[in-house]
Parts: structure tokens; C-alpha cells; sequence
């Protein structure tokens, strides 16, 4: 059994919004419109709109980890 | 590897609501030698993960104002400022001051507003006698009165705004003077707008400019403001305008479609990204860039350094990413298109287009259920000479 590690890189973020939209409960933005995690080890029933997000990001921002739970 | 025959971009569109036949067989080679408007020389990247990657790639130079890159046309500036610096480090500082204006909280802070100006429009063609040209009297208005707010144009100067706007963007169309004249009246005006606002700010995005910049040490010139609210009004409006009658004539050609949203509006959001990946508003003169080393593509081509580059939207019809390309299906799901672009130079005023486009269906399909076109859709006019290739005339009837 193996979760998902969920890291983003706000340095590289340009604010496209795609993750916002589509993993609302794992991503967020800052005052400056920056990438924020919200929940780093999201539950299974997350993981298909978290790799949509991380797929959907414009620079390649989220990086996503299979690790032992 | 020998590259084909050079062709004229942008592709014609014959039968208008149909995407060209031509880009089948685009992607048969990986980079297509185009000829733009002005007769200049360019290589288009065709394939979507070539053009992905180069989106990314800082060997392709946005200052295409410093280096010997193409015009898009003889007399028309746009992307040409060389006291403008759009590669990293310094963009992306500039770009950071702006963006926060983006966010996903800000902009849904402003759908009620939007919803507001949608339903003042709409009242207005209720009124108006049919059939009613949804260009001019919805997809125009609404997008320009939306970031003259957020910019803080008053609403007195809106008209005189478009004016300057539409002549400045005209590729092609109208004569060189008549550019110019437009060109350094926008650009009169917006330093003036600036101006006022450094002396009286108001709650818009230009005032905060302004502000930020002036805090910290001028740390945008009055120049590079001047540029930035110059691109934020530009890329706001007409982008956004043509994109929203578009993508209503191209749904109302299918009036299937339509009652498929009526149905459940909650798809609202699926079919504006298909809409907007099928594209029959746009073309990738915007991408265009200076190729300043070789660059080896995936099938090992390479883009010869010194060329003038554009990254193709016409990748939204690759068939190794989307499926059954050439079907417009408002219920895609996985729709990671090229519209907006990609890497660090992604729109910065996607989140807010995508919002006025999500209202503009949403609205105009719960007012008015049995709107239609008025004419065949086949009929309708194109622009001509634009930057961008949308309908420039939508007769509607309900």
C-alpha cells in the first residue's frame, strides 16, 4: 500500500490557477496568488484530480511522490 | 532531415466552422517553414510535446524587439518594445507584480460583478429588435468593461479606449498610418491614466501598480508600467471578446450542443475548455520568439538558431494527446491545451478569461433558451487582417 507525497514550488508557480481548480482541497494560493498545499498526504479518492492538477500545471510546479504509508 | 515548402500562416479557414483540413497533416513534420502576414520567414513546432517543452525553454527569446526576429506585419509594434524585458530574470519579477491579481480568490471575487455587467448587456438585446449581433452587443462590451474596472479606465473613456485598441491590434487591415496613430494614442492615454492614478489612486489594479512600484524604489519605470497596463488591456479584452462570440457561434452551429447544456449547466466549465482548446478564434502569431541557440526536437529536427519560432496552438489537434482531436466533445475531461499557452509566459489573465467566458455561456443559455443563429453558420464573416481570426459578425435570434 503506498499513499501520494504532494510538494509544490511556489518559485516556479505562475499563478495559472489549474490546481485551485482542480484539487480545491489540496491546493491553494498565497496573498500573491502563489502555490500553497494544503493537505500533502491527500486520501486515495484525491489522487485522480491531484495528478489532473499536477498534469494540468503550466511550469511542471507540483511534484507528486508514491511513498510507503 | 529536409524540412517542406514554406506555407502562409495563418491558415485560411475554409468552411469557417470547421478547424482547417491542413492540420491533419500538420504534424507530419515536426516544424513547418510559414511565411507570416508580413512575407517574413518562420518555422512553426507543430507537435504538442515539442511545443510543451519549448514553451519552457529559455533558448527561445520573448524580446523579439532586440533581436533580428520576423514581423508579424510591417507596421504593427505588438510584442516589439526593445526597452521591454520579457526573458527571466527581470520578466518574471515584473510579471510576480501582477499576477497576484490573478488569483483564483481575486477573480472569483469578481463574478458577481461580471454576472452584473452579463445581465445589463443582456437586458439591452432583450429590448433590441432581432436578430442581434451578438459581437457588438455582448462579446465586445463585457470583457472591456470588466478590466476597465479592474484597471480603473472610467467608464466615459471606454469608447474612445476600443477605438484606439481595435486600430492598434489591426494587423494588416487598416493603413500604416492609421496604426500608428492608434498606437501612440493608446499609448498617450495609458500614460495619462497613470498618471492620475499616481495622484488620486483608486481600488483598481493600476493604482496598486503604481503604488508598488513607486514604495519600492520606482521599481517599474513609468515605461514598463506604461507597457504593463498596456499588455493586462489589450490581452483582456479583445482575446477574451472574440473567444466569447466565437465559441457561442461554433456552439450554437450545434444545437445539440446547446440543449446538452441547457440540460446541465454544471458543464459549463468543460465545454469553455473545449471551446477554447478547438480554437477557431486564435493563432500562434502570439507565441512568436527568437531562437537564439539550435534546438533539437524529439524526432531530432533541429530549429536552427537565428530563426524566428512560433509555438503552435494548432497542437490542441494532436492525436497523441487528445482524443478523436477533431471532435469538439464539451465533455473532455483531461484538456491541458495550449490556448493560454504554457511555462513562464502562461497567460497571466487565463483565470479571468476562463470566468467571463463560464458567465457568457451560462448567461446567455439561461435568458435566452432558445437562442440561435440567425444565419447559417457557414455565412458568417470573419475578421479580416486581425491578429486574431474569430467571426466578426454573430446575428442571433430567441
Amino acid at each position: 500500500m503506498t499513499g501520494l507525497l504532494v510538494t509544490a514550488d511556489p518559485t516556479t508557480c505562475v499563478t495559472s490557477c489549474m490546481c485551485v481548480y482542480r484539487a480545491p482541497e489540496v491546493f491553494d494560493q498565497d496573498d500573491d496568488g502563489l502555490v500553497v498545499v494544503l493537505d500533502a498526504r491527500p486520501p486515495a479518492e484525491l489522487h485522480d484530480a491531484v495528478r489532473r492538477a499536477a498534469r494540468g500545471c503550466p511550469t511542471q510546479s507540483i511534484t507528486l511522490t508514491d511513498q510507503p504509508l | 532531415m529536409s524540412l517542406p515548402d514554406a506555407v502562409d500562416y495563418p491558415f485560411a479557414w475554409e468552411p469557417p466552422m470547421e478547424v482547417p483540413a491542413g492540420w491533419r497533416t500538420l504534424r507530419e513534420h515536426s516544424l513547418q517553414p510559414v511565411r507570416l502576414p508580413s512575407g517574413d520567414p518562420a518555422v512553426l513546432v507543430t507537435r504538442y510535446r515539442d511545443v510543451k517543452a519549448l514553451f519552457s525553454d529559455h533558448r527561445l527569446s520573448r524580446n523579439t524587439g532586440r533581436y533580428p526576429t520576423s514581423r508579424i506585419s510591417p507596421n504593427n509594434e505588438i510584442f516589439n518594445d526593445p526597452e521591454i524585458d520579457n526573458d527571466p530574470p527581470r520578466y518574471l519579477e515584473e510579471r510576480s507584480l501582477v499576477v497576484r491579481a490573478f488569483s483564483a480568490r481575486r477573480i472569483e471575487s469578481l463574478r458577481p460583478h461580471v454576472w452584473e455587467i452579463a445581465d445589463e448587456l443582456m437586458d439591452a438585446m432583450a429590448a433590441a429588435e432581432q436578430p442581434v449581433d451578438l459581437m457588438e452587443s455582448f462579446a465586445f462590451p463585457l470583457p472591456i468593461r470588466v478590466i476597465c474596472r479592474l484597471l480603473g479606465v472610467p467608464h466615459e473613456e471606454h469608447a474612445k479606449f476600443r477605438e484606439l485598441v481595435d486600430g492598434f491590434l489591426s494587423v494588416t487591415k487598416l493603413p500604416t498610418e492609421e496604426v500608428e496613430r492608434c498606437r501612440v494614442g493608446l499609448w498617450t492615454y495609458l500614460g495619462e491614466l497613470i498618471d492620475a492614478k499616481r495622484h488620486h489612486p483608486t481600488n483598481d489594479l493600476t493604482s496598486e501598480l503604481v503604488k508598488i512600484s513607486d514604495e519600492d524604489q520606482k521599481k517599474l519605470s513609468d515605461h514598463q508600467l506604461q507597457h504593463w497596463v498596456q499588455t493586462l488591456l489589450i490581452a483582456g479584452y479583445v482575446t477574451t471578446a472574440s473567444q466569447i462570440g466565437t465559441s457561442m457561434a461554433v456552439l450554437l452551429h450545434r444545437p445539440h450542443l446547446v440543449r446538452e447544456v441547457q440540460a446541465d449547466f454544471g458543464i459549463v466549465p468543460t465545454a469553455v475548455e473545449e471551446l477554447l482548446r478547438y480554437q477557431l478564434m486564435g493563432t500562434s502569431l502570439g507565441s512568436l520568439r527568437y531562437c537564439l541557440e539550435d534546438i533539437e526536437l524529439s524526432d531530432g529536427t533541429v530549429v536552427p538558431k537565428g530563426s524566428t519560432v512560433m509555438l503552435s496552438v494548432e497542437s490542441n489537434f494532436d492525436e497523441e494527446v487528445f482524443t478523436c482531436p477533431m471532435d469538439l466533445d464539451i465533455h473532455r475531461r483531461e484538456n491541458n491545451h495550449m490556448s493560454f499557452g504554457s511555462g513562464i509566459h502562461y497567460c497571466a489573465g487565463a483565470p479571468l478569461a476562463r470566468m467571463e467566458l463560464q458567465v457568457s455561456m451560462e448567461g446567455l443559455l439561461r435568458r435566452f433558451p432558445g437562442l440561435r443563429l440567425a444565419q447559417p453558420g457557414e455565412d458568417l464573416p470573419r475578421v479580416e487582417g486581425g491578429f486574431l481570426g474569430g467571426f466578426s459578425y454573430v446575428p442571433v435570434r430567441w
